[in-house]
């Protein structure tokens, strides 16, 4: 399939996607009880609705696509051209095992923003920089954990202490108190 | 009014007002650096302190904090492409192209020598004509409120997508976001599915933060690993030119009355002042098509537009008692608590110390370009740090950003959310900034559409007979579609001329 047609295809896809988040925000403001609503006041479902119609339209304009129609009409013969010369498609497993470093970044940062709250400010920080600076390229295990150490300490002092921002300190909190 | 000022330079110029203006411009300058600290958090948090200082000292400490919030916003915009605070968005497009090619003190130093003029002329005329050109901002209704949002919101969808629909459903998927929480007329709750921790909203820093900083994390990240991130050119030098200022002297001056007409709305802000501004800008100047590429002038603009918005934003405060944005909001609520009420008799009742805040202003920005110079080399030797040792540093840096809202894991995980969503979204060339612009602006253009609507009863033709705000939503379909509309009829024209010369 070449890219010009994947695009068109993707785009159709959030078209879809769109529409459909369109539908049910539409029909979680149909949802709002009526007992919200006040006579001759417009109410909380009114600006809800005309985005939800808006954002509907978007998404079925997308989804219809009324320029790629007018362009494949015109130029029929350069997309059959185009088609004789497909992208080569991954599969799945393909995409995990060259792409690992992109999906272990996103589940690092993830896990982070997760799990940060219950281990605690220091350790889930230092153990982030460590991980992220590693699958950046950075090999000297000395300089991977200096760093972390360093930037965790100078990080939490100069937020907790110098701007009162209150971090937790989750399995440390035992220890240092 | 110039032996109220020159008494009120006296006040202003006193050690401690003088050391206390100083503070201020360092705290607003760092938290306008740091992602996620924004002023108005910073502004509320000081409020307790002030009950403590002399009312002029008080709104010294405030305003001094609130414009180097400004200053400081730019610096994270122009270095790693994450907005400070929100009227920074812009700076991101033409800030950060011009770091990676090696300019980031030009980029830097523009920022803060066209806050300091713009500052300066925005509290000139708030010397000069404050109450009389408050005067104008009252023939703003809600229905002119909500169709100069949807002019600015209009504005932002034109100038940073390259398809206007993908724009559109980013702008409107903003707003739908913004709809999240309690409904502060009805007491309704929507779009919380039973969650109590949505009742209050998403608020914008969170989307922000994700969208902008952990996506821009995860990007630089790819790039480093597959060494296809385009190398930071070494900086030639740290300071301005004086061909560059000259060349950057009338965008600055634009932004600057832009920036000013449009701030000095009540509700308007310096945010949507700034994305004006800048569309503006792109209409009027010379070789428009360097905007967007690292052009000086896509940092001088904004910066100034944001800055003299700042200023303005204290008229409308002053004189009238209307706050421009969240962070007028804050010492609106400071002055209450002083025992000042803002309005027009405010001159006449506390003339001292009001001429004592404006004299302040002048030495404020005075300060913050003394400041902030040295730092110009400073912050643009953090571009020489290698991106695998800066960017987990950001992440960290910006999370806290997140956290420190309301210490709520769900914030956490909502940034993460935006974070996948907004790397989706640049992959796929879906414009942000108009989303982000959309989440703020939501809530007041929802209020001024309702209020509208109850002042015409239920009908929607009130937006169309009020001639400003016809003339501001004819201007937003304007921008929105003529672009497409003529670059659709010079490609048929050309075609046209081609198949001709070729017949």
């Amino acid at each position: 399939m070449s890219a010009s047609v994947k695009g068109r295809r993707r785009n159709r896809l959030e078209g879809l996607a769109i529409l459909l988040v369109a539908g049910g925000y539409l029909w979680e403001a149909h949802n709002v009880p009526d007992l919200f609503q006040m006579p001759g006041v417009p109410g909380p479902t009114t600006f809800p609705y005309l985005l939800g119609i808006v954002f509907a339209f978007a998404g079925l304009w997308l989804l219809v696509s009324p320029a790629d129609l007018l362009a494949h009409r015109r130029q029929p013969a350069a997309e059959g051209r185009a088609e004789e010369r497909p992208t080569p498609a991954k599969g799945l497993w393909t995409r995990l095992t060259t792409d690992w470093h992109f999906y272990t970044m996103w589940i690092v940062v993830v896990g982070y923003l997760a799990f940060m709250p219950f281990v605690g400010f220091p350790v889930a920080t230092f153990v982030l920089l460590a991980v992220f600076t590693f699958l950046l390229g950075e090999a000297r295990w000395w300089v991977i954990v200096g760093l972390a150490l360093v930037v965790t300490t100078v990080i939490h002092l100069g937020f907790a202490k110098g701007l009162n921002v209150r971090l937790p300190l989750g399995v440390l909190e035992s220890l240092l108190k | 009014m110039f032996e109220y000022l020159l008494s009120g330079f006296a006040v202003a110029l006193q050690p401690m007002n003088l050391l206390i203006a100083l503070v201020g411009c360092l705290v607003g300058t760092l938290i306008g650096v740091l992602p996620g600290l924004g002023p108005t958090a910073t502004l509320a948090m000081l409020i307790p302190l002030v009950f403590s200082m002399p009312p002029a000292t008080a709104l010294i400490l405030l305003t001094s904090v609130y414009y180097g919030s400004m200053y400081g916003g730019s610096t994270t915009s122009i270095l790693v492409n994450i907005p400070g605070e929100s009227a920074s968005v812009i700076t991101c497009l033409d800030g950060n192209k011009m770091a990676l090619q090696g300019r980031a003190g030009p980029a830097l130093a523009i920022a803060a020598i066209g806050s300091f003029i713009a500052g300066t002329f925005a509290v000139l005329v708030l010397t000069l004509v404050g109450a009389p050109v408050a005067g104008y901002a009252l023939h703003f209704g809600p229905a002119e409120f909500f169709a100069l949002m949807v002019f600015g919101l209009s504005t932002v969808a034109s100038l940073t997508g390259t398809n206007v629909v993908k724009s559109v459903i980013t702008t409107c998927f903003g707003l739908m976001i913004a709809t999240v929480g309690i409904d502060l007329v009805s007491g309704a709750p929507r779009y919380t599915f039973g969650n109590p921790f949505l009742q209050d909203g998403i608020d914008f820093v969170v989307v922000a933060i994700g969208m902008f900083a952990f996506t821009e994390v995860i990007v630089t990240a790819i790039e480093v690993r597959e060494g296809t991130r385009a190398e930071i050119i070494k900086a030639e030098r740290i300071w301005l030119s004086w061909e560059e200022f000259k060349y950057s002297v009338p965008s600055i001056s634009r932004g600057t009355v832009f920036g000013f007409l449009v701030g000095m709305l009540p509700g308007a802000g310096a945010t949507l002042s700034t994305f004006i501004a800048y569309n503006l800008e792109k209409r009027i100047c010379k070789h428009p098509e360097r905007l967007g590429t690292g052009d000086i002038r896509g940092v001088a603009c904004p910066e100034a537009a944001n800055n003299a918005a700042s200023g303005a934003s204290l008229v409308p405060l002053l004189t009238l008692g209307l706050p421009g944005g969240g962070a007028t909001a804050v010492m609106l609520g400071a002055l209450m608590m002083l025992d000042i009420t803002p309005g027009p008799l405010l001159f006449q009742k506390h003339g001292a110390m009001v001429w004592a805040l404006i004299a302040s202003m002048y030495v404020g920005n005075a300060l913050l370009l003394i400041l902030n110079w040295p730092l110009v080399n400073v912050f643009a030797r953090v571009m020489s740090v290698p991106a695998k040792y800066l960017m987990p540093i950001v992440l960290v840096i910006s999370t806290i950003g997140v956290w420190s809202l309301s210490y709520s894991s769900v914030d956490l995980l909502l940034a993460a959310g935006a974070g996948m969503l907004g790397y989706y979204l640049r992959r796929n060339k879906y414009p942000i900034e108009p989303l982000i612009l959309g989440l703020i602006l939501g809530g007041r253009m929802e209020q001024a559409y309702r209020q509208a609507l109850i002042i015409s009863k239920g009908s929607n033709f009130i937006f169309f007979t009020k001639p400003i705000s016809l003339t501001l939503l004819v201007s937003a379909v304007l921008f929105l579609f003529l672009p497409t509309l003529l670059a659709k009829a010079k490609q048929f024209q050309s075609a046209r001329a081609a198949s001709e010369g070729a017949a």
